[in-house]
């Protein structure tokens, strides 16, 4: 006869459900316990106890500068309201376990529903206060967070450039007018030129007379394209012009020429030199695309380094199916319960494969990195060491689940024992083997995109280099390779295990 | 002539599945085992080719205590000795034909196996055998694409390519419908009077018993309680029948004492027809 599941609760309370009470009030859970509720008992205690130092610890963390509890309180209440509603809750638990110990003590099965309840919703109030959840926030300024993303989701403008020539074309102007010719410069016959009409003239006066208006005429620019215009004194101090307060520009028309008026402004430093003129150069400057489209260099890069996060990864799954084969047959129970030699074997094999497997990749890589230096070999390394602990306990458990019938089939026959694992285990496994490898390849390449922020080569290194640059449309790119990659994966992997399985 | 001798099975976790058991077998015989599930017939048939070690007692075959052979010895022994299984036991995802070709592999060199060169009197034979078993037209199916008779006849095919003397058979048909029993049986037959092979098997259903064996043994907890020939199986009492499978067993089908053996061969050829 198997006994009964919980013989404990049909034996009688050890005290009168009044004593129950009183003893939940002095130590929540207490009651239960002595009613012969234990687990409840000790998890009611362990859940008032951890809620009400979280809600101390709350306090103390919101009113850190206060002293003295009650000062604390009042501060901590006043500051985040919520915790006024985690300590009613907290009165709450108290009262409904003390009822709910008095009920245990007659009852065998008392209706807790509203207890758990209570705790639950205890436990989840503070977990929004602990986690500073406030979806206010998130409604008031997510809006911010609009234009970086929209740079993440089409990065696009960053991936070709078009290249640019600063197109300038300038012309001399002698101020004052002292009868000076001054000799025309020659020039080829494409250059842009500027003319002005007359070559000489007087500067503005500050809140008086404007200076010469001149007529300025351009050609050869590149038509329908904005032009600068810009002044260089004798001293090649380069400025803007500007007229009425604004900066002048023109647009070119289809030919590439136009024409403008120009007043000389006005300057403060003195402007007569030795000779009792001086020759000041107006410029117009324009810039122009010229020739295709060129790829850029982040575009390149992000290719660059996607194709070493693909080969990273499926390097890493190679050795790591490589190794880990051999050891999967050492750790797989059916075959290793010959004798107790083998059988520790086993043992020690399947606890270091869980101890390297639950060490997530990212801290192999950093171990790697110390050992190898930075680079994609440094994150080959961790993957592997990873793989090989994921894919050797995948692998044993599939070699532990095949059916026997065909190995001892295969015994009967006469056959060794080499062949008896060519022609009866090996069929077997290689179906979840074929599975499970192409699976690691799939996480190795994801992880792969990640392990390079560590340092260990591959996209990730780049994405997180633009991220700290606050260069989001490059991260864009980057993270664009990414989902692209991992979405052929997925589709490749799954064509994969459709072919096999 | 195969003599078992005082075999005793006791494994790891104590339970006893054979005690003591002894009787002989001529060679030419289609000895049925019976019993209920968890007397040790599937241990004695599996003591036999050594899938389980014999924990005391001796197996002598041609004057050899197959009991006490290891390693290559046992191997030469094995290969003498089909078997044929309840689940069949085929490689599933393998193909018929390296099914068959399997039960060459006690022959062939270890390396030749692997890289599946078997020589061409080897692929004579497993085309012979599939020719014998009707299995022909499925040899380049996967073995789970058949039928539960089908795969049976392979799991035949494999144990005729060891060229056996010997044919140890556990509850061939008990995961087969009564005409693909009698069939799977009437191969075993077959096997047994046409190319004098010995047969061991072990069955559930009385008529089944009376139909093909020539003689029976009785396993019960692990003892002989019964062991008959032709004539004792075809008048086994209530009496007896009682001995092997439990005084609360309730005995249907099968044939009692008075009846007439040749009624026996009547009812035999009705499902052959």
């Amino acid at each position: 006869m198997k006994p009964k599941p919980n013989t404990s609760e049909e034996k009688p309370s050890l005290v009168p459900p009044f004593v129950a009470l009183i003893l939940s009030l002095i130590l929540p859970g207490l009651g239960h316990i002595l009613a012969r509720k234990y687990r409840k008992g000790l998890t009611l205690l362990l859940a008032f106890l951890s809620a009400a130092g979280l809600w101390i610890w709350r306090v103390t963390v919101v009113a850190r500068r206060e002293v003295g509890f009650a000062a604390m309180f009042t501060k901590a209440i006043r500051l985040e309201p919520i915790l006024i509603l985690i300590f009613v809750l907290l009165v709450l638990m108290y009262i409904l376990i003390a009822l709910d110990a008095y009920k245990s003590a007659h009852i065998s099965k008392p209706n807790s529903l509203l207890l758990w309840v209570t705790v639950l919703v205890a436990f989840f109030v503070l977990g929004w206060q602990i986690g500073e959840i406030q979806p206010a926030v998130l409604i008031r300024n997510g809006k911010n967070s609009l234009p970086l993303l929209m740079r993440v989701l089409w990065p696009w403008e960053k991936a070709v450039y078009y290249p640019e020539e600063l197109l300038i074309g300038s012309a001399d102007v002698v101020i004052p007018c002292a009868g000076v010719e001054l000799e025309t410069p020659k020039l080829e016959a494409d250059a842009p030129y500027l003319t002005v009409d007359p070559t000489c003239g007087d500067l503005s006066e500050i809140g008086g007379k404007e200076g010469t208006r001149l007529k300025v005429t351009g050609g050869n620019f590149s038509p329908n394209t904005e032009t600068e215009i810009w002044w260089v004194d004798q001293v090649r101090n380069e400025f803007r012009y500007r007229y009425g307060g604004d900066y002048v520009k023109v647009t070119t028309d289809d030919n590439g020429s136009f024409q403008l008026d120009v007043v000389i402004p006005y300057r403060v430093i003195p402007t007569q030199g030795e000779k009792g003129y001086v020759v000041w150069q107006l410029e117009a400057r324009q810039v122009a695309s010229i020739g295709k489209p060129v790829i850029s260099e982040e575009l390149k890069l992000s290719v660059e380094k996607m194709v070493e996060t693909i080969f990273l990864g499926m390097m890493s799954t190679f050795f790591g199916v490589i190794l880990s084969i051999p050891i999967s047959f050492l750790a797989s129970r059916n075959l290793m319960s010959a004798n107790w030699f083998t059988k520790t074997i086993y043992m020690i094999i399947r606890t270091i494969l869980n101890i390297v497997r639950s060490i997530e990749s990212l801290v192999w890589a950093v171990i790697a990195i110390i050992a190898v230096g930075l680079g994609p070999f440094a994150g080959i390394l961790a993957l592997t060491i990873h793989s090989i602990a994921a894919l050797g306990k995948l692998y044993s458990e599939a070699i532990e689940s095949i059916d026997h019938g065909p190995v001892e089939a295969i015994q009967a026959t006469g056959a060794n024992w080499l062949q008896t694992v060519w022609y009866a285990v090996i069929p077997q496994i290689i179906p979840p083997f074929v599975s499970f490898t192409i699976y690691r390849w799939d996480i190795n390449v994801r992880m792969s995109t990640v392990i390079g922020m560590v340092g260990g080569g591959g996209i990730g290194y780049l994405l997180i280099q633009w991220i700290r640059l606050l260069d989001y449309q490059s991260a864009g790119i980057a993270i664009w390779f990414i989902a692209i990659t991992v979405a052929i994966l997925d589709y490749v992997s799954s064509e994969i295990r459709e072919r096999f399985i | 002539m195969l003599e078992i001798r005082n075999l005793t099975k006791i494994y790891d976790d104590g339970t006893v599945a054979l005690r003591d058991v002894s009787f002989d077998i001529p060679d030419g015989e289609f000895l049925v085992i019976i019993g209920l599930s968890g007397s040790g017939k599937s241990t004695l048939l599996r003591c036999i080719n050594r899938l389980i070690d014999p924990t005391e007692g001796q197996i002598i075959w041609n004057g050899i205590d197959i009991a006490k052979l290891e390693g290559q010895d046992l191997r030469n022994v094995r290969r003498k000795i089909g078997m044929v299984f309840q689940q069949f036991n085929l490689v599933k995802r393998s193909s018929v034909l390296m099914n068959v070709m399997a039960g060459r592999l006690g022959y062939a060199p270890t390396w030749r196996s692997i890289t599946g060169r078997f020589d061409e009197a080897d692929k004579q034979r497993a085309i012979n055998a599939m020719k014998r078993m009707g299995i022909t037209d499925q040899a380049n199916k996967r073995a789970d694409e058949l039928s539960g008779g089908q795969q049976q006849r392979v799991g035949i095919a494999r144990a005729l390519m060891q060229e056996p003397e010997i044919i140890l058979a556990d509850e061939p048909v008990a995961s087969l419908d009564p005409v693909l029993a009698h069939s799977i049986l009437q191969h075993l037959e077959s096997l047994n009077k046409d190319d004098g092979m010995t047969i061991l098997c072990s069955l559930h259903y009385l008529d089944l018993v009376q139909r093909y064996s020539t003689s029976v043994i009785g396993l019960r907890e692990g003892r002989v309680v019964y062991q008959g020939n032709k004539q004792q199986i075809m008048r086994m009492t209530d009496a007896e029948f009682k001995t092997i499978y439990g005084e609360e067993a309730e005995r249907m089908g099968g044939i009692t004492g008075e009846i007439a053996e040749q009624d026996i061969t009547a009812a035999g050829e009705e499902i052959e027809l």
